[in-house]
This record gives C-alpha cells, sequence and structure tokens, in this order.
C-alpha cells in the first residue's frame, strides 16, 4: 500500500482516535503520543489492514487497547496515582468549581471506570452503532447497553447534584 | 417538540434503549431549542456530549519513511550472510580434504620420503668415508713417488 493511499484510509478517522485515546489517558499530550504510536502501528501492519473489512473498528480496536494498556503500566510504575476509580473530595470540589456544565460533563466522565468512559465515547459521542461497538471492544450489545446506561446514569446523577447545589 | 416526548426519549436513554435516530432527536432537542424548565437540568449533558464531539488533536501525526528503511535491513541480511558463507567457506577449503586413497598415499609417500633420508644420510656418512680414502691415496702418492 502507498504512503498517500494509507493516509486517505485512515486520516479520517483521526480525530475519532484521538478523542477517544483523550477519553481514557485524560491528558492531551498523552493522547497525541498514543495517536502517533497506533499511526505507526497501522502503518507497519499495513498489509493486514487490507485484510480487514473495516479499517476504522481495526483502529479504534488498536488504540483503545494501546490506552489501556499505557494506563496500565503507567499503574505499575506507579507514575501516577490512579484516582479515577472513586470520588476524591478533591474531584467534587473540581466540579463544583467549573460552572460551564460542559466542563462538568467532562470531569465527570473522568470519574467513570474505563469500560463505561470508552462505552460512552463510542455511542454518544461518536455516534456508532451497538453491533459497531460491540465488535471493536470484542463484546457483546448486551453487555455494551448494559455499560452504557450505567454511564449514562452515573453522569445524570452526578449532573443533578451538581445542579442542585448550585440552585440551593 | 413536546416535553412529554422527550422525557420519554430520555427515560429509554438512560436505560441504554434508544436508536441513534432517538438519540439525534434528544441532541438536537437540547442542543436547538428551547428546552422546558424542568429538562433543563439535562441540558449540559448534552451540550458536553456536543462539545466532547468537536474535540480535535493540532498535532500532525508523520509516517515514517519505511520504503528506504526496509530495503536496508534487506541489504544487511544479505551482507551479513555473504560474510558468514564466506567465511564458512574459506575455513573449509583451507582445511586440506583427501580422500582415503590419497590418505594412503600420502602415508606411503611419507613413508618412503623418510626411507630416501635415511638412505641418503647413509650414503653420506659413506662419502665422508671416502675422502678419508681419498686422503689416504694421496698421501701414498706423496710417499711413493
Amino acid at each position: 500500500m502507498e504512503k498517500s493511499e494509507f493516509i486517505t484510509l485512515i486520516m479520517p478517522f483521526k480525530d475519532k482516535l484521538y478523542r477517544l485515546a483523550k477519553r481514557i489517558l485524560v491528558s492531551k499530550d498523552e493522547a497525541e503520543d498514543a495517536v502517533q504510536e497506533v499511526f505507526l502501528k497501522l502503518w507497519n501492519g499495513k498489509k493486514n489492514i487490507e485484510n480487514y473489512k473495516n479499517p476504522e473498528a481495526f483502529a479504534i480496536t488498536m488504540t483503545k487497547n494501546y490506552c489501556l494498556d499505557r494506563l496500565k503500566s503507567k499503574q505499575a510504575s506507579n507514575l501516577k496515582i490512579v484516582h479515577n476509580n472513586y470520588q476524591t473530595s478533591e474531584n467534587i470540589e473540581k466540579k463544583i468549581e467549573a460552572n460551564d456544565g460542559v466542563e462538568i460533563v467532562f470531569k465527570i466522565m473522568e470519574t467513570l471506570p474505563e469500560q463505561q468512559r470508552i462505552v460512552l465515547q463510542l455511542r454518544d459521542v461518536e455516534q456508532f452503532e451497538f453491533s459497531e461497538i460491540a465488535q471493536m471492544l470484542d463484546s457483546n450489545e448486551t453487555a455494551i447497553r448494559v455499560a452504557l446506561s450505567r454511564a449514562r446514569k452515573t453522569v445524570r446523577d452526578a449532573m443533578i447534584k451538581n445542579y442542585n447545589y448550585g440552585i440551593s | 417538540m413536546e416535553s412529554v416526548k422527550i422525557k420519554q426519549l430520555l427515560e429509554a436513554y438512560f436505560e441504554g434503549t434508544t436508536t441513534l435516530a432517538e438519540e439525534k432527536l434528544l441532541q438536537d432537542y437540547f442542543n436547538n431549542e428551547r428546552v422546558a424548565d424542568d429538562l433543563v437540568q439535562y441540558q449540559p449533558i448534552f451540550a458536553g456530549l456536543k462539545a466532547a464531539k468537536s474535540e480535535r488533536s493540532t498535532r500532525t501525526f508523520a509516517l515514517p519513511e519505511s520504503k528506504p528503511q526496509s530495503n536496508k535491513a534487506w541489504w544487511y541480511s544479505i551482507a551479513a550472510m555473504l560474510v558468514v558463507a564466506f567465511g564458512v567457506g574459506g575455513f573449509y577449503l583451507s582445511q586440506p580434504n583427501y580422500s582415503q586413497e590419497e590418505k594412503e598415499a600420502l602415508e606411503a609417500f611419507e613413508k618412503s620420503k623418510q626411507a630416501m633420508v635415511l638412505l641418503s644420510e647413509n650414503l653420506n656418512k659413506g662419502t665422508e668415508q671416502l675422502t678419508v680414502v681419498g686422503q689416504f691415496g694421496k698421501t701414498k702418492d706423496k710417499i711413493f713417488e
């Protein structure tokens, strides 16, 4: 495959890959590094990508796996203490400080477990079908729906809490 | 759109049972229309999701020029193989490699060479003795002249 051909195949979904990476890794720089890395991997394995029916789904799966690996290795090497599996008082304070509703949603999304975060990103931000998401995450549609429902409810509950706090 | 319909959609939305089309209706309602007062608390969710989609990276992602690189690697492996082949081949060629017959012949040759050397040594001893005899002859001639 020629370089130009590869670029026209991959570039249309580079932003999706970036947004997914950022949703998982939170940091902008790390997300960009991850996308660069995934691009190199795709390029090196470009002979295979033609065999996949859906290169986009393939690239998304690869990005997800790479980012989760990055998270794991970060946890293992203790570079950053993971704080997103539970809500610290600091997190809640940050949420309240952020007056902009959009900012609050972003902060709440950061507090979700990774799998829910990924599902919410792929469905509510990128608008993929359940069947596509199930394929990308190597899961089934029911599990995706359950994770999505939990994620949406968590966001809703946190938003309402925040909203009521704002009024009272 | 009437807020009753939206409420139903919202309920389904949180259960994860809405279709993409229905979710688009919700998106449009909360982002473009005047939102009913009792639903305004949900608005930031959809505004946030919409904003999340507009995130872009400004970095340009580079691809390596992989063709010359892979050619180079190819040439390196060929060169390494040639070096190894010549090394091994040269080593074998430098070792004398005789067949059984040749070995026997060589052994016989060595033996006969030894025998020849022995012979010539003894012959040399004989010639040494002969010079003494020669000297003896000369002295005898002087005396009996």
